[in-house]
């Protein structure tokens, strides 16, 4: 690399231009970036994955029952507890890569966030028993597990994202409730496939983002 | 344009400290370990750096015991936060005034300057991995032994 005639900076560690001090910069920056981001690109492309196998295959089991029942095939179960639980445990190192030796006023609020949707997860699905033992209609059962626990979760994230002022993800958890609500006019069958497709597009666009914001430069536009 | 590159963090692995710092929330802090192993250095020599930066006022560090264990977290100050946005400003003006062969622009070639290297500089004198400071009191070796 050709340095400017005074550029360089004399007794630092040879010559050190200002297009390597850019370089540095940004190569610095994007990976503390990379490694402090509990919202990793990768793991929500993954996850948008997810959602589109689990909840299509669900309407797949579910599409062609008439009179409708609910029942979802062994092997669409199956796949989703496989997806789920490897999201569950690639999620698991992600947020303690990210959390590891920081400490501070947004690492407790990120905690407090874990901690809140960890609860609006448990009620958005734990909701479902008390609808089992009431014994609820086949087409209740149906289009309450593909869109009410998503309202539930949606709107808690939302809230706390905004009072933690982290707009990028209130915004993508009000995505999730339009979604949510966008599936319930679908019917106990079609709301599976709309969850889904709207997941997807959803968290592909948050992977978009946060991809986008951990790379951009420090220094060139 | 006088285009200014602050000595102080025109260093390679000062450069990196101060990215890393800076890519956490304001005033989140992070540990001497964690930081030596993002950054694959020796912590004699992280030490050494965090000390010059300690010094300027651009970090704060702050160390806890926790029974025998001592744990020391690093954070970027207002100043330090402020001092990269300056040197990031810096290199934005200085890399629009250089031709594409990385000499300066012919408008700017005579009002290039860099406080980076000259005598009057805090801690121009001193390379990468010199001696440390004198006369400092505040990173040491995270397993409790201070280091000087």
């Amino acid at each position: 690399m050709n340095s400017a005639p005074g550029t360089t900076t004399a007794g630092h560690g040879g010559d050190f231009d200002p297009r390597q001090a850019a370089d540095l910069l940004d190569q610095a920056t994007r990976r503390a970036r990379r490694q402090f981001a509990p919202l990793s690109p990768l793991l929500f492309t993954f996850r948008a994955v997810v959602v589109l196998v689990v909840f299509g295959g669900f309407w797949l089991s579910v599409r062609g029952q008439h009179p409708y029942t609910g029942h979802i095939s062994g092997w669409a179960i199956a796949v989703a507890v496989v997806l789920v639980a490897i999201n569950i445990g690639w999620t698991a190192w992600v947020v303690e890569r990210a959390g590891s030796g920081v400490s501070g006023p947004a690492q407790r609020k990120w905690q407090a966030w874990k901690g809140i949707m960890v609860v609006a997860w448990i009620i958005g699905y734990g909701t479902t028993a008390p609808l089992y033992h009431a014994g609820v209609s086949h087409p209740v059962w149906g289009l309450y597990p593909a869109s009410a626990p998503l309202l539930i979760i949606g709107l808690a994230g939302a809230a706390v994202a905004a009072v933690f002022r982290y707009w990028p993800l209130a915004g993508t958890c009000l995505a999730i409730v339009v979604t949510a609500v966008a599936a319930g006019f679908g019917g106990p069958a079609g709301s599976w496939l709309i969850t889904g497709i709207g997941l997807c597009a959803v968290y592909l666009g948050f992977a978009a983002f946060t991809a986008w914001r951990q790379r951009r430069s420090m220094v060139r536009p | 344009m006088t285009t200014e590159l602050d000595p102080l963090i025109h260093v390679p692995t000062r450069l990196k400290i101060v990215a890393t710092l800076a890519a956490l929330p304001d005033g989140d802090a992070l540990s001497f370990t964690r930081l030596q192993d993002m950054l694959g250095l020796t912590p004699g020599n992280l030490i050494v750096q965090l000390r010059k930066l300690e010094d300027a006022g651009y970090i704060g560090s702050t160390k806890t015991r926790n029974g025998s264990a001592q744990k020391t977290t690093v954070a970027l100050t207002g100043k330090g936060r402020a001092a990269l946005g300056a040197y990031t400003q810096a290199l934005r003006d200085l890399l629009g005034g250089l031709d594409r062969d990385g000499r300066p622009a012919e408008a700017d070639r005579d009002h290039v300057a860099f406080r980076a290297g000259t005598a009057d500089a805090p801690g121009a004198q001193d390379g990468d991995g010199a001696a440390a400071s004198p006369g400092h009191g505040g990173i040491g070796h995270p397993s409790g032994q201070a280091i000087r």
